[in-house]
């Protein structure tokens, strides 16, 4: 064999040149289809026709760098998925010595391993490999055999060219494996986001602003494990709940998901949140995933009576905050839902009571472990302080400033509120009893000025009624002077208060009685003013004894409130 | 309750129509003490006023008051009955100055 050709000593201007051109291609090829394959195997196939060889095979390291694995081949033998140790091999030495191996004949050389060529047919001469690598971090190499003209045999000149090339391909191959870790974050975020949009869309809007029920929910991440839930029953009943599923992220998404419409289906099939509740541990316990568990809080609210109901398995205490203000609270009667077997059959424990006019607060641990504006944690203290503050407002935008004034701080967990409230009781007027003519009105109203002329009117007609003609407006004048006094004084300003008022003919007496729930007057101290002396107020009690015959402040047996006797003669 | 306040020479006069109480007798007490801070001669044209209880009283009392307290002329004309019976029963009906009608207030013959 003639010896083979002295090899140049630089790289003709003109290889220098396509150097840079391929590099540029590749680059561009490689920024359009973000595919790390495609990429791969377009680069080793450019890179095997630029130095004009017959195959050419890239490895990368994988399997924290024990394994050579062929990622991209071309030409006559497919290499892809040939796995070498590292070390092993042409190319595990190019990788372990970085360094460019140039076997221009390989029936010369120990680490050549033929097994290949022995399976595939293919008769390697000679061998080209170079290590890519990026910023002293090993990657793999690309290989390629056979040169293609001349003798068959590698150059120097084709060496570096293949090393120009390899250290291209390596910023190729991380750049490639840093996009397919970008896209698919994408596409994890963009699931979350979708599943957030779906769980908002569980969550109900109260139909108008004087609904009785509404909810607020505010995820601390995307999703949440937090859910409230109201809807009206065909009785008119409101059914609401409230739930908070343990731990977080897409688990906890579903479970909520599902708990809330199993708990929609069960309300509207069974009675009784108990039950309802009892049923729902049945299914938790059963098809949810071992751990999980959600602590709930289900009711139902009675708009004629302001009855609720409601059954709280494991979750915070209710707040319950009466019209005057005071506030109770009503805790936990059983465990969380899908801890532990329960007989389904076995309601469980449920709390009742009225709201009178009141509201009752449901909401989840993230409200009270939320921290207020000092920093230091709500609690159901702080939680409380804030109802008071802001208990004018309409519940929608009560709900609203209350989170607004406490996602200032440190906000770890999601956070839900639902607030059932009592609205204004309409005036209830009592159906005359089996007696005609004994009792002819009954009427139950809050203690507003704004309620005294419907008062004075049914007063009126019920006078006229029975014959009191002429005392008509005395009677009407009397009743709203009293009903003045018990705003003013008997509940001075406080809200809430009721007055009951009862007017009866007794024989020629029209009699009227005027009941209020306000701490006791002391009747001494109930006397008119002495006329002389012009003041404005505190005409009334002397009005009223012009007015009617009889004026009587009793103590009702109860001991409660004070009630005030009206007695005018009619004819 | 509706209010209206119109001037007739040197004198406001303000007429109160539909029921002066407890509702409504604040912004009443509001309308008058205006009304004496602006003139010095209030005339209170009460004809149309269905009903008034103690509160309502209780503002012209205090409006009444504060045009003493400045010197100014302050008179209720043209009561109707539900006013007469309450301010008799009240015995306030020889405290104010009283007319018959908005004419008379003024000075002027029916």
């Amino acid at each position: 064999m003639p010896a083979p050709a002295p090899l140049p000593r630089a790289l003709p201007t003109v290889a220098g040149q396509l150097d840079m051109e391929l590099i540029a291609r590749l680059t561009q090829e490689f920024a359009t289809s973000f595919d790390v394959a495609a990429t791969l195997a377009k680069a080793v196939a450019l890179v095997t026709e630029t130095v004009e060889a017959e195959g050419g095979a890239l490895f990368l390291l994988e399997d924290d760098g024990q394994e050579l694995v062929c990622r991209a081949c071309t030409g006559p033998v497919d290499l892809r998925g040939l796995r070498l140790r590292r070390g092993e091999g042409i190319v595990g030495r190019a990788v372990e010595e970085n360094r460019c191996q140039l076997v221009r004949d390989v029936s010369a050389d120990r680490g050549f391993n033929a097994a290949v060529d022995a399976r595939s047919g293919f008769r390697t001469r000679s061998i080209l490999c170079a290590p890519m690598r990026v910023q002293d971090e090993p990657l793999g190499a690309i290989e390629l055999v056979n040169k293609r003209r001349g003798d068959g045999l590698f150059s120097d000149a084709d060496r570096h060219l293949l090393q120009a090339l390899a250290s291209s391909a390596g910023l190729l191959v991380l750049n490639a494996r840093l996009a397919a870790r970008v896209a698919k974050q994408e596409r994890v975020r963009r699931e979350l986001e979708l599943a957030a949009e779906l769980q908002r869309s569980l969550l109900p809007a109260a139909p108008t602003p004087r609904f009785p029920v509404h909810g607020i929910n505010a995820a601390a991440y995307e999703v949440s494990g937090d859910f409230f839930d109201f809807f009206t029953l065909p009785d008119g009943r409101i059914a609401f709940d409230v739930g908070d599923v343990s731990g977080k992220g897409m688990n906890a998404a579903l479970l909520m998901a599902k708990t809330s419409s199993v708990y929609r289906c069960l309300a509207k099939s069974e009675d009784g949140p108990g039950r309802q509740l009892a049923l729902l541990n049945d299914d938790i316990h059963e098809r949810a995933t071992r751990g999980m568990f959600v602590t709930m809080v289900a009711g139902v609210y009675e708009p004629d009576s302001g009855r609720v109901r409601l059954a709280n398995a494991g979750h915070m205490p209710c707040l319950y905050r009466a019209r005057d203000g005071t506030f109770r609270r009503i805790a936990a009667e059983a465990p969380p839902l899908g801890i532990l077997r329960h007989d389904p059959d076995e309601a469980l424990p449920e709390t009742e009571l009225e709201l009178a006019g009141g509201a009752l607060y449901v909401f989840t641990d993230g409200v009270t472990e939320g921290c207020a504006e000092d920093g230091r944690e709500l609690g159901i203290d702080g939680f409380e302080r804030l109802v008071t503050e802001h208990g004018h407002l309409p519940p929608a935008e009560r709900l609203e400033t209350m989170v607004g004034r406490f996602r200032q701080g440190t906000f770890r967990d999601d956070v839900t509120i639902l607030v059932v409230e009592d609205g204004e009781r309409p005036v209830q007027v009592g159906v005359p009893e089996s007696h005609p003519g004994e009792r002819l009105l009954e009427m139950r109203f809050p203690a507003k000025a704004d309620w005294l002329k419907l008062v004075r009117e049914a007063v009126r007609e019920a006078t006229a009624r029975c014959g009191g003609r002429g005392a008509v407006e005395d009677v009407v004048l009397a009743v709203g002077e009293a009903c003045q006094n018990i705003i003013r004084h008997a509940y001075a300003g406080t809200p809430g208060g009721e007055i009951v008022l009862t007017l009866r003919r007794k024989g020629c007496d029209l009699v009227v009685l005027l009941r209020d729930f306000a701490a006791p007057v002391d009747p001494s101290t109930v006397k008119p003013r002495d006329l002389d002396d012009v003041r404005p107020g505190g005409l009334g009690t002397h009005f009223i004894r012009q007015l009617v015959d009889e004026v009587e402040l009793l103590r009702p047996r109860s001991g409660v409130g004070n009630v005030l006797r009206l007695v005018k003669r009619i004819a | 309750m509706e209010h209206e306040v119109h001037a007739d020479a040197d004198a406001l006069v303000v007429a109160l129509r539909g029921e002066v109480d407890l509702e409504h007798s604040p912004r009443a007490r509001a309308v008058l003490l205006k009304a004496v801070e602006d003139a010095a001669s209030v005339l209170v044209d009460l004809s149309g006023v269905t009903y008034i209880d103690s509160s309502g009283v209780a503002s012209l009392v205090e409006a009444f008051q504060s045009a003493r307290g400045r010197g100014s002329q302050f008179a209720l004309v043209a009561m109707s009955a539900p006013v007469q019976r309450v301010l008799e029963l009240a015995r306030l009906d020889r405290v104010f100055t009283i007319h018959a009608s908005v004419a008379r207030g003024l000075g002027r013959e029916d």
